[in-house]
């Protein structure tokens, strides 16, 4: 099976039917990208189609300095992005999903020896960050559910790495609250 | 909600397993580009990416324009020949502003 980078230059040589290869290679990657940031599998795909065409239209800009694994993502993101700021605009209208009893129960409970499992913690925090600008939510998601760096959150969003931390640390505050809020609405 | 409570969430909800991309998922992207242009075809320039690249020019020569101008009024009025400024008055009362016109 011949990389990235071979294939690519097959692509852009003509050999069009050979982005489904790529896309195959790559797309278990961008629908968990995607997954953390919108929960209905529809507009997940939805999404992952739109950043792939993203990416095909912009393959003449890829210069291969950094790893199309990387390239790709960071281009998701950005489609992730966007569409949390149209989300934000009707996220009055559409209203906030249910909750589980075991996540409220976990929020409840003083002590940390019990974890929360892996759904619920996820439906928790989405709950919860969708008190967080779309920005804020970025950032928060990129460095603690997907452990990028602050250079990499940088370069996505287009800030510099001070204002990547000083957002990280405000959004990590806002989630608390937006935590406790939740609790406090549900008792 | 304490530090290592929300680290503890994270952590819980970094174990989410991704939903998987459906059978056909490949071959819709491939029809969604088809529908594209082809990859390596240049990019047409817009009235306002030619007006982007000329700006700093055109704002160039208007600076150098107005310098010389105030040059040329300075210069005049030290040499005292009549001043731009008193020339253009002059020329619009005689000329232009006159009760009969042009």
């Amino acid at each position: 099976m011949s990389d990235d980078a071979e294939l690519l230059e097959r692509i852009r040589n003509g050999a069009t039917d050979e982005f489904a290869e790529l896309v195959r290679r790559h797309q278990s990657r961008v629908f968990a990208i995607l997954h953390r940031y919108e929960r209905d599998l529809h507009k997940v795909e939805d999404l992952a189609q739109e950043a792939f065409v993203k990416a095909w239209r912009a393959l003449g800009q890829f210069d291969g300095r950094a790893p199309f694994e990387h390239w790709l993502s960071s281009i998701t993101t950005r489609v992730a992005l966007d569409h949390l700021r149209k989300e934000k605009r009707r996220q009055n209208e559409i209203g906030l999903p249910e909750l589980g009893e075991d996540a409220l129960d976990w929020m409840r409970r003083g002590d940390e020896k019990n974890e929360l499992d892996a759904r619920n913690a996820a439906e928790l925090l989405e709950l919860a960050m969708r008190e967080l600008s779309p920005a804020d939510r970025v950032v928060i998601t990129m460095q603690e559910l997907e452990g990028r760096s602050v250079k990499e959150i940088a370069t996505v969003i287009g800030a510099s790495g001070v204002a990547v931390r000083v957002r990280a640390m405000r959004a990590r505050s806002k989630l608390k609250r937006a935590l406790e809020k939740i609790v406090k609405e549900k008792l | 909600m304490n530090h290592r409570k929300l680290k503890q969430l994270f952590a819980s909800a970094r174990r989410e397993t991704a939903p998987l991309p459906p059978e056909d998922f490949a071959a819709d992207v491939l029809r969604a580009i088809h529908r594209e242009p082809p990859v390596a075809a240049p990019e047409t320039i817009s009235i306002f990416d030619q007006l982007n690249l000329w700006f700093p020019r055109l704002a160039l020569a208007a600076s150098a324009v107005i310098v010389l101008c105030v040059a040329a009024d300075y210069g005049l009025t030290m040499a005292g020949v009549p001043s731009l400024s008193d020339g253009v008055s002059q020329l619009s009362s005689q000329w232009l502003l006159t009760p009969t016109g042009l």
